[in-house]
């Protein structure tokens, strides 16, 4: 059925339907939202499970939550912010506290999920906000296949679950069979033990490549990502922490609260390392195609090189 | 065949409940609470299909208290009804109750709704409601609002949506009692007129007298046989009735009782039992 599988969006909604199929509880919860991820197939197929309610993402939580207290799941899709700022108090208050099993998937997750929409439609605060929030399981996928399986692996999930998915135009870079490991970082590439390179989302493809030329420079990177931000897999970040002694994260997010900030905890508490952070450095993005945001706003394959070349230096 | 002195009487023992809560504890709010102890009384000893003895019933109907503040009164009457001993009525807001100073539905058995933060009642309520026709249930839910609280833009986001699914199993109070923290609802906020925005919003809406059983009891019953629109009952109510050093003293929206006012409370409404 997937027209796209790269796309997140398409992900998101492929797993809906994979889920709908195999039980009754699940139900979409559309705040005008249905078209910007191709629901039509599931609204065909399970009109009564759709809850269309307008542009009223706060509404939209709330009602998710008198859904979760009645005996179903709701899959509450729309644009990140909308979701983690415009109504995050309901997901706080109303879900979170009371530990419900309402999911929400954030659209246009950082410079690469908003490009062109500017700002406004740029979220790169999304991971951060929901870290502060207890309760919340944080997961960001990097790509379409990843979600459908985030979707599936996260479904009994007890309390809220975040799935932060972008625009669309993902590249491929898992099969679609390869499960999500929530709750467990992953090592993708290991070159040798000088540096890690932290990271999760959309971003993963140039880390790649920059470890990659790092090696061909002599300088051997293990490519780590990790895609459940909360609950941190602290074990297998620590465990990494001890091989390398420095650490690159690299998030289209901004480096206060999200990752970045998550491992300089971990630093700070548990594992001495040296750290750098790539992201948004406290500013906002502006509108541009996706890549050369990212480029512009620092974390181009150069920034990354250069990063874990400084890091490096750091630790020695 | 309504026993309205028996619902009067219920009534009369949540504000005493309330009382004792506030004045023991030394803290809460006890004319918010006062008035929506008639129309608590109602729903919990009359209207309601409810069981306490199963409280996650699957088919029960649901109550959203919006304006958590005024959660003495709902402790009160779900420790009457049998949800939970009248003993805990008194640790209301202190360490380790179970009686959070604002309705927390995963530690007070029988609360169906977590809330407190003002304006997201009919949305959690219509969410119930729709949970019903989704799962094929046959349940209603109803809503306590208060009129200050209809400032909140999201209990008008809630209003458009029941409205415009015509959801008639979902039922909301708005609790008229004039007053909200700062001063007359007028003087705060505007919201007037109250009925005819509901109205705008496809409701069907009644006016009625909050304190009158009766009344109370026929809105309900209406309610339930409208089936193609949600409900609406514009209730209007007088903070702090049923002790009269309270009404027109809007301190008492959150206040401690002195003893000089606790032992004229208890000439008022009777002494206190568990």
């Amino acid at each position: 059925m997937s027209e796209q599988v790269d796309s997140t969006r398409i992900g998101f909604r492929d797993g809906l339907i994979d889920l709908a199929e195999k039980r009754d509880d699940v139900v979409f919860v559309s705040t005008d939202s249905l078209m910007i991820v191709k629901a039509e197939p599931f609204l065909e197929r399970w009109p009564e499970r759709v809850i269309e309610l307008g542009i009223a993402e706060q509404n939209g939580v709330a009602v998710s939550s008198g859904l979760a207290s009645s005996g179903l799941i709701p899959y509450i899709c729309t644009y990140a912010g909308f979701l983690t700022m415009r109504a995050c108090e309901q997901m706080r208050t109303f879900v979170g506290y009371p530990k419900l099993k309402v999911r929400f998937i954030g659209a246009n997750g950082g410079l690469y999920g908003g490009n062109r929409e500017g700002v406004s439609h740029q979220f790169i605060e999304d991971v951060g906000l929901l870290r502060t929030i207890p309760g919340f399981t944080i997961l960001c996928p990097a790509d379409g296949g990843q979600v459908h399986q985030a979707m599936l692996a996260s479904v009994d999930i007890d309390g809220p679950v975040y799935i932060r998915i972008g625009s669309g135009k993902e590249k491929k870079m898992f099969s679609d069979s390869t499960p999500f490991p929530i709750g467990k970082i992953r090592i993708i590439e290991d070159f040798g033990n000088d540096v890690a390179l932290l990271t999760y989302g959309f971003t993963l493809g140039r880390v790649i490549e920059a470890a990659r030329s790092l090696k061909e420079r002599g300088i051997g990177a293990k490519v780590v990502e990790v895609a459940t931000i909360k609950p941190l897999d602290t074990e297998g970040i620590k465990a990494v922490l001890d091989k390398t002694g420095c650490v690159v994260t690299i998030e289209d997010h901004t480096i206060i609260g999200g990752l970045g900030s998550a491992v300089a905890e971990l630093i700070a508490e548990e594992i001495p390392a040296s750290l750098v952070r790539l992201g948004l450095q406290d500013v906002y993005g502006e509108s541009g195609f996706p890549e050369e945001l990212l480029d512009k706003y620092g974390m181009s394959i150069d920034d990354i090189m250069t990063a874990a070349t400084q890091v490096i230096v750091k630790k020695n | 065949m309504v026993d309205i002195k028996f619902l009067e009487d219920c009534a009369r023992r949540i504000r005493r409940d309330v009382v004792e809560m506030v004045y023991r504890t030394k803290d809460g709010h006890p004319s918010p609470s006062f008035s929506v102890a008639d129309i608590l009384a109602v729903l919990y000893f009359h209207s309601m299909k409810i069981d306490p003895s199963d409280p996650e019933w699957v088919e029960r109907d649901r109550f959203v208290l919006s304006k958590g503040h005024a959660c003495p009164a709902l402790y009160s009457a779900l420790a009457r009804k049998g949800y939970f001993s009248t003993k805990e009525l008194t640790t209301l807001r202190m360490l380790n109750t179970n009686l959070q100073g604002h309705p927390y539905a995963p530690k007070t058995t029988g609360v169906d709704a977590t809330t407190g933060s003002l304006g997201n009642g009919v949305s959690v309520g219509l969410g119930m409601a729709l949970a019903a026709r989704i799962r094929k249930l046959d349940y209603q839910v109803y809503v306590v609002t208060g009129d200050g609280e209809l400032g909140e833009g999201l209990i008008w986001e809630a209003a458009m949506a029941a409205g415009h699914q015509r959801v008639s199993n979902l039922t909301v109070f708005v609790d008229n009692n004039n007053y909200q923290s700062g001063g007359t609802v007028e003087k705060v906020s505007g919201p007037y007129p109250i009925k005819e925005k509901w109205a705008d919003f496809g409701w069907h809406t009644q006016s009625i007298d909050g304190h009158d059983i009766k009344q109370i009891v026929e809105a309900i019953n209406i309610a339930k046989t409208v089936i193609d629109r949600p409900s609406a009952i514009i209730a209007k109510t007088i903070k702090g009735k049923g002790l009269p050093f309270m009404v027109g003293d809007n301190t008492w929206h959150k206040r401690v009782y002195t003893d000089a006012e606790y032992e004229q409370a208890e000439i008022e409404l009777g002494g206190w039992t568990e």
